[in-house]
């Protein structure tokens, strides 16, 4: 059995991971996080309800504590004439395209975190501080975060950023789906703002079939796929278009998780690391690691 | 948790189901089939067995705009905004052109206009996110128009910011709106459309000949016209009588193309619109053949061909139309040759034979040795 003899593999390369922080092996074993939770959110963005009024940038910017302005300021269209992206100072950009098949308005896509089912910065985050948690949204924590910036490299979606132009201190930023808000039982900020509900946001599953029907409905407003449904094994927000995914600035990417992406970190090995001292040691060690399951994934395919 | 949920939902059939159950007691005799809306057999009143929503084909109702109500005032989802001063009456003059009142009231049953929030939650947290709630219901509806022809998202196109709501607005707005109809709208004289076809490069389309002489209503061309092709904040407003329209860069098909024109040009040729030079308007004579002279050209083509369109080809016999003239009611004078008192005893037909006018009257049913036009029954008054 070629899979139990991998899993075993990796337990013991989970060991050998512990062993060179000086954990005990028992803090290594699976945990609720970064395990798929059938009843885990996501987001149904329609790009053709959407307005691009940008009020899901200041709401995102409101609730997330970063300087956000006047509401009425992001009337402003002139902005949507330049591609943007998400940085520390916006968590979320809305990014403008010509007219789809479907009406003579511009296509307004709204870009942010993706929340993979697999997410490459959970499996690239070499002390564990990403995780995919139960309702979906992947977080990561700040007190771990040593700045390596491996998510920014692994994320299929150019999604985390780093704050360059601070001095002290910089932190890696990115959409957290507002957990803190979802938390408490509100919805993300985006989708409260959002005037026509071009965000919908509602079990994932639910929206997967929801996607389909609008789908089914309209074959003249929408191309007949889902982003997001399953590109990179899936994400939680999902995205229904009146054109090609990829004239609306979406990478092309197929089904598989991104690479580097593997079972072993999904089930948390590295989740309880530490920061170590010796950061070197580590890396090196993790690379051979990384290196080492690559290829015995390879003869596993033999 | 798994019993609440199955309370919810079955708090949410049951209030579905009272919603529906307002239908119009008649609502069984309308041309619909039973099956648009019920899965079984014998729909009962504890068991209608209905389909889920939306049923698409299900739309019934229609006011006059005239009979709509002028001003709604939005207010059930105050947050940073105050109410929106919806001017009813207008819209619905301007959805005539555009859909009509499904465009908004869609899905609405028979029997009464139903609430927009019998269907769309006013929480946007809530169990089947499958329908928008009322906030994104609305705002689709507005912003789907006026985002097209204003170019812009900006919020105080509908709305006050809270902070500036005074309370007498809904007055001032009621006072501006009352009686107010929708302004006359231009029309060009004509329009010519440049194609691709073969059988000739140009369409020329006389608009006004279309609406002034055959009377067809706006709806009968325009009915699902996108509100931007009037409104646009951008259109330069033009005097210009001709309008010229590139159809060969239309993104639509042939068919929708030549929907309109078919729907009466059934029997003709392409070449009837088709030419490579642009063509004259219509004139009787030229497509008939029967010029209308002082009497006829005072007429609209209704006043003989009747209100059915395309308009039926009608015979030259005076007649057929003017069925109550004999010598007494119709005063020949009218013709150029006033009767002299002998003549204008007899009966049309004693010289018009058959009553055919088209052909030279005879004389010999009297007179042997005379005849029409050497020899008249009267004075000649004009040529
Ligand atoms: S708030 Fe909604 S409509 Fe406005 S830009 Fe964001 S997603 Fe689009
Ligand atoms: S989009 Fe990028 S940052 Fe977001 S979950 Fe996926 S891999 Fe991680
Ligand atoms: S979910 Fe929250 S963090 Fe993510 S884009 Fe929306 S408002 Fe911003």
């Amino acid at each position: 059995m070629p899979g139990k003899s991998r899993r075993d593999f990796l337990k013991s390369s989970a060991l050998i991971g512990a062993g060179i922080t000086g954990l005990s092996s028992s803090s290594a074993k699976a945990t609720p996080k970064n395990i798929l939770s059938p009843d885990r959110m996501g987001v149904l963005v329609d790009t053709t309800v959407c307005v691009g009024c940008r009020n899901c940038e200041w709401a995102c910017k409101d609730a997330h504590g970063l300087p956000a302005g006047d509401l009425e300021s992001y009337e402003n269209r002139k902005i949507l004439e330049q591609k943007r992206r998400p940085d520390p100072s916006a968590l979320t950009v809305i990014n403008e395209y010509s007219p789809g098949k479907y009406s003579n308005l511009p296509v307004d896509v709204k870009v942010q975190c993706m929340h993979c089912d697999h997410p490459a910065c959970v499996s690239a985050c070499i002390v564990g501080a990403f995780t995919k948690e139960e309702n979906g949204s992947v977080i990561w924590d700040t007190g771990k975060c040593i700045g390596c910036r491996y998510c920014m490299v692994a994320c299929p979606f150019q999604i985390p950023t780093f704050e360059y132009d601070k001095a002290i201190n910089p932190l890696i930023t990115k959409c957290d789906f507002c957990f803190d808000r979802t938390k408490e039982g509100k919805l993300p900020a985006c989708v409260d703002i959002c005037p026509v509900e071009a965000l919908t946001y509602g079990p994932r599953m639910e929206l997967v079939m929801i996607a389909r029907d609008r789908i089914r409905r309209n074959p003249d407003r929408y191309i007949n796929h889902i982003f997001g449904e399953a590109e990179v094994g899936g994400t939680s927000w999902l995205y229904l278009a009146s054109k090609d995914f990829n004239d609306l600035g979406f990478p092309e990417l197929g089904k598989d998780p991104a690479p580097g992406v593997s079972e072993s970190i999904q089930h948390g090995i590295f989740a309880y690391f530490v920061p170590p001292a010796s950061l070197y040691a580590l890396l090196g060690g993790m690379m051979w690691l990384s290196k080492r399951r690559k290829e015995l994934e390879q003869e596993e395919k033999i | 948790m798994k019993k609440i949920f199955a309370l919810l939902l079955i708090f949410l059939i049951t209030s579905t189901v009272t919603a529906q159950m307002k239908l119009g007691k008649e609502h069984s005799k309308l041309n619909i089939s039973c099956q648009t809306c019920h899965t079984c057999e014998v729909p009962t009143k504890n068991d209608p067995c209905l389909v889920v929503c939306p049923r698409e084909k299900m739309v019934t109702i229609y006011q006059k705009p005239e009979e709509t109500p002028e001003l709604i005032v939005i207010d059930q989802l105050k947050d940073r905004y105050g109410p929106v001063y919806f001017s009813h009456r207008l819209h619905a003059q301007m959805s005539e052109m555009s859909g009509g009142c499904g465009g908004c009231h869609h899905f609405n049953t028979t029997g009464p206009i139903l609430n927009c929030n019998s269907c769309h939650e006013t929480s946007r947290k809530r169990n089947d996110v499958s329908v928008p709630d009322l906030k994104g219901a609305y705002h689709r509806q507005c912003m789907d128009c006026h985002r097209e022809w204003s170019h812009s998202t900006a919020c105080n196109s509908c709305h006050l910011p809270i902070k500036e709501v005074k309370g007498t607005e809904k007055e001032q707005i009621a006072q501006r709106l009352k009686g107010r109809a929708h302004p006359v709208v231009l029309e060009p004289v004509k329009i010519l459309y440049r194609t691709e076809s073969d059988k000739g490069k140009l369409v020329t389309f006389y608009h006004d000949d279309h609406t002034k002489k055959f009377n067809l209503d706006c709806i009968s061309c325009h009915k699902q016209e996108s509100c931007s092709s009037c409104h646009d904040v951008n259109k330069k407003s033009s005097d210009s009588k001709t309008k010229v329209s590139d159809a060969s860069k239309s993104k639509l098909s042939f068919e929708v193309q030549h929907k309109n024109c078919i729907s009466c040009h059934k029997d003709d040729n392409c070449t009837r619109c088709h030419s490579d030079k642009e063509l004259m308007p219509f004139d009787h004579q030229r497509s008939t053949g029967w010029t209308l002279k002082t009497y006829h050209a005072k007429l609209t083509c209704q006043n003989c061909h009747g209100s059915k369109i395309p308009f039926a080809k009608i015979d030259k016999n005076c007649i057929s139309c003017h069925k109550d003239w004999d010598n007494e009611t119709f005063n020949h004078a009218v013709t150029g040759l006033k009767l002299d008192e002998l003549h204008s005893e007899l009966g049309c037909d004693d010289c018009h034979a058959d009553n055919n006018y088209a052909i030279k009257p005879a004389c010999d049913n009297c007179h042997d040795d005379l005849s029409y036009p050497k020899d008249l029954p009267g004075k000649l008054i004009r040529k």
